[in-house]
């Protein structure tokens, strides 16, 4: 407040000010942040190396832990349904989210009410939509009324998770092509009017200029799919009743942490649980900044 | 105090009058003292209320308020439990009862838990019993069941040994159900049948019935050891002895070649295979003449499926007779706060009077055996009859991941993907782990 006393400040001062007030902006925010994320983040580290339980330490494990899960089957079970799930819904959603951007980024008639319509999925809560799921999948179900089969889609080991993945894929787009959308309509016009001057076809403007141009939108659009798509829990649970079923097809990591923390009540395995995925995630994310930061330079 | 000074240096940037800054900082000093003295208050309110509860003066009759919480139920056993509550506050006018059913219940209790907060009376599912009696979570009730003078011979002992550990008591159960056939009884005298009462029955019939049956199967099948594993005890097998898992042994195998048999020869199969969520649905749609389940069938069918008829029959013997129970216990956290009233509230629902009360509509079975009740709706003295040889739903802290691991090997059996021996040779190593 001393500042304020002194008539002629220099550029220094001005700058120290500055930025006080940019801290004074942001520390609410921040301090939440702090206190709800990066503090509970520290703290599953620190519990991963416990037995740990409700009422808290029960006993120092050191790494074994971390031993344990190396030879748990199930978690490895998990963690091979949960990469299988990333591999094939991540480039799909991204497929999918891209043409819907692609489409309703045109003059179109009824442009608003199509991105609202593609959007909507996103919107609505996904226990719900996989409840409905549940009914149009069923062996009775709209589905199988439609194919004139009687397949059990969520009942088979061969479908289960392959039909999680379906759901996933179109209840996500929505959010997909928003993202899209937003970096379509950075992309300057002239370099459009170039190319047209130049006599380029729409197929190749598309591939030449635009998916090109879009690295930007393309990195964190699989940044967050990829993100997404490791942590998928709600409909493996719901689907399963929890149990990660038929025959361990349906059984994530985070439903197997789920379970681990809530049903064995072993908090310490669990959060090693959660260090695994996280070291997963950040190197998978870190490798994606790599790839595309050098497509971004050739 | 620095954070607050920053935030009146961001308001006074904004363009406002100097003078404006001063009244900000005195109403958020302002605030700032209201907070201190409501948290205060706050404090000084329920330290006052916990002596209120335990301090020398409990040897008055215990008073305030209880809180009491379960999972999620039906509106009409949410009813119920209401009226027993109001019930126990009229001959206990000291004491206010606050209830409140909790959705994702393990979840939000662990929660509690941690905080050091649960609820004074809560529900335990026998199935979590031991794992959350071992974390230290729920209060031994011996003291309080001596000074009392509370008599526990009349409860069903095998439902008592899911909620004791170490030679203590940590609850009551409140209520119970075993597995028991539920037959539709118009299908089963289509075809001349009558209810089976044996393995080799049970297969004669569910033949019978194919007919019966058009577009499902006779009977539903969930492939889950909290079904079959009826069909164990009746071979005289068991899973556990002692320390010991069992899964590998003859009588254990030869239950489940006759389990999975009935659905591998086609006599019946799983609720999704019906088109069915579980198999009290199957039963309602008529996508299956027979399933195995418990008295929680009704009120559910004559609700959903009212022209629907069927009964409850006693389950089928093997060797012997066996069966599940599934038990919940009223408990009480090392960590409530108004113990002498919760017990109150404990010997009150599971004693006589309020266990009469709680079992009168039917929904589920008395825990004790001093209670008779005549309960709307089909005969429950098939259930009655299973409490001589039903087993309690209750295993060793750890066996949570077994059951996992076991149901869906028992799924890749249903689905021809996995062999009999070598599942169970894969649940006894998982049990063999989670006993280590």
């Amino acid at each position: 407040m001393a500042t304020e006393a002194r008539s002629e400040r220099s550029i220094g001062s001005e700058r120290v000010r500055e930025a006080l007030v940019g801290y004074a902006f942001v520390f609410l925010p921040l301090a939440s942040f702090l206190v709800f994320f990066f503090y509970p983040l520290g703290y599953a580290f620190y519990i991963s190396y416990f037995d740990w339980g409700p009422l808290g330490k029960i006993e120092s494990l050191g790494l074994e832990n971390y031993r344990d899960l190396a030879d748990d089957e199930l978690f490895h079970r998990a963690l091979k349904n949960t990469l299988r799930y990333t591999a094939i819904v991540v480039p799909l959603q991204m497929a999918l989210g891209l043409s819907l951007a692609v489409v309703v980024n045109q003059a179109l008639r009824f442009r608003t009410l199509f991105r609202a319509a593609f959007y909507f999925p996103a919107l609505a809560s996904s226990a719900a939509i996989t409840a409905i799921a549940l009914y149009i999948l069923a062996s009775d179900g709209l589905l199988n009324a439609l194919l004139g089969t009687e397949k059990a889609w969520f009942g088979e080991s061969g479908t289960a998770l392959e039909s999680i993945m379906a759901l996933n894929i179109w209840t996500t787009s929505g959010t997909m092509m928003l993202f899209y959308l937003a970096a379509l309509q950075a992309i300057p016009t002239d370099v459009y009017e170039a190319a047209a001057i130049d006599g380029a076809k729409s197929w190749r403007t598309f591939w030449r200029i635009t998916f090109p141009l879009l690295k930007p939108g393309h990195f964190f659009v699989a940044v967050v799919s990829v993100i997404g798509s490791l942590q998928v829990f709600d409909q493996a649970f719901i689907v399963s009743g929890g149990g990660g079923g038929p025959n361990y097809s349906t059984m994530t990591v985070v439903l197997y942490l789920y379970n681990t923390a809530i049903e064995g009540v072993r908090f310490g395995y669990a959060a090693a649980v959660g260090v695994i995925l996280f070291a997963l995630i950040f190197t998978l994310t870190v490798v994606q900044r790599l790839v595309f930061g050098r497509m971004e330079s050739a | 105090m620095r954070t607050y000074s920053l935030l009146i240096i961001t308001v006074g940037r904004g363009g406002r009058k100097r003078v404006k800054r001063g009244n900000v900082s005195l109403k958020l000093g302002g605030l700032v003292v209201v907070l201190i003295l409501a948290v205060s208050i706050g404090a000084g309110a329920s330290a006052g209320k916990r002596t209120k509860g335990q301090g020398p003066a409990a040897a008055n009759a215990p008073s305030g308020t209880v809180t009491l919480s379960g999972w999620s139920v039906g509106a009409t056993e949410e009813k119920l439990l209401k009226q027993v509550i109001s019930a126990f506050e009229r001959s206990h006018p000291k004491i206010k009862v606050s209830y409140d059913a909790i959705p994702n219940y393990d979840q939000a209790m662990l929660a509690k838990f941690s905080a050091r907060r649960p609820p004074d009376v809560f529900y335990v599912n026998s199935e979590k019993a031991p794992t959350w009696i071992k974390q230290g979570l729920i209060l031994p009730l011996d003291s309080y069941i001596k000074k009392s003078k509370f008599a526990v011979a009349p409860f069903y002992p095998k439902l008592m040994t899911a909620f004791r550990a170490n030679g203590k008591t940590y609850g009551f159960p409140k209520d119970w159900n075993p597995l028991v056939l539920q037959i539709n009884t118009a299908m089963l005298a289509k075809v001349k049948a009558k209810p089976p009462k044996t393995w080799a029955q049970l297969r004669s019939v569910a033949q019978k019935l194919r007919s019966a049956v058009p577009g499902g199967k006779p009977l539903c099948l969930a492939a889950e050891w909290q079904r079959m594993l009826a069909f164990v005890y009746q071979n005289g097998g068991s899973v556990l002895q002692g320390n010991k898992p069992t899964f590998t042994s003859t009588k254990v195998r030869q239950a489940v070649e006759f389990y999975v048999g009935l659905q591998k020869s086609g006599l019946g199969d799983q609720a999704s295979k019906l088109g069915a969520g579980w198999c009290g649905e199957a039963l309602g749609k008529e996508k299956a003449a027979i399933s195995f389940e418990g008295g929680w069938v009704y009120p559910y069918l004559p609700e959903n499926f009212p022209s629907m008829k069927w009964k409850f029959f006693p389950m089928v013997k093997g060797k012997q007779a066996g069966t599940l129970a599934f038990t919940a216990s009223y408990s009480m956290g090392t960590h409530s706060k108004n113990k002498e009233a919760g017990w109150e509230l404990i010997r009150y629902l599971t004693g006589r009077t309020g266990m009469k009360l709680w079992s009168s509509k039917g929904l589920v079975l008395p825990a004790r055996k001093d209670v008779k009740v005549k309960p709307p709706g089909p005969s429950r003295a098939p259930l009655l009859a299973a409490a001589a040889s039903a087993r309690a739903w209750a295993w060793p802290p750890g066996f949570d991941k077994v059951w996992t691991v076991a149901n869906n090997e028992l799924g890749a059996v249903f689905e021809g993907k996995q062999t009999i021996p070598a599942m169970l040779k894969k649940i006894n190593d998982e049990a063999e782990d989670a006993l280590n």
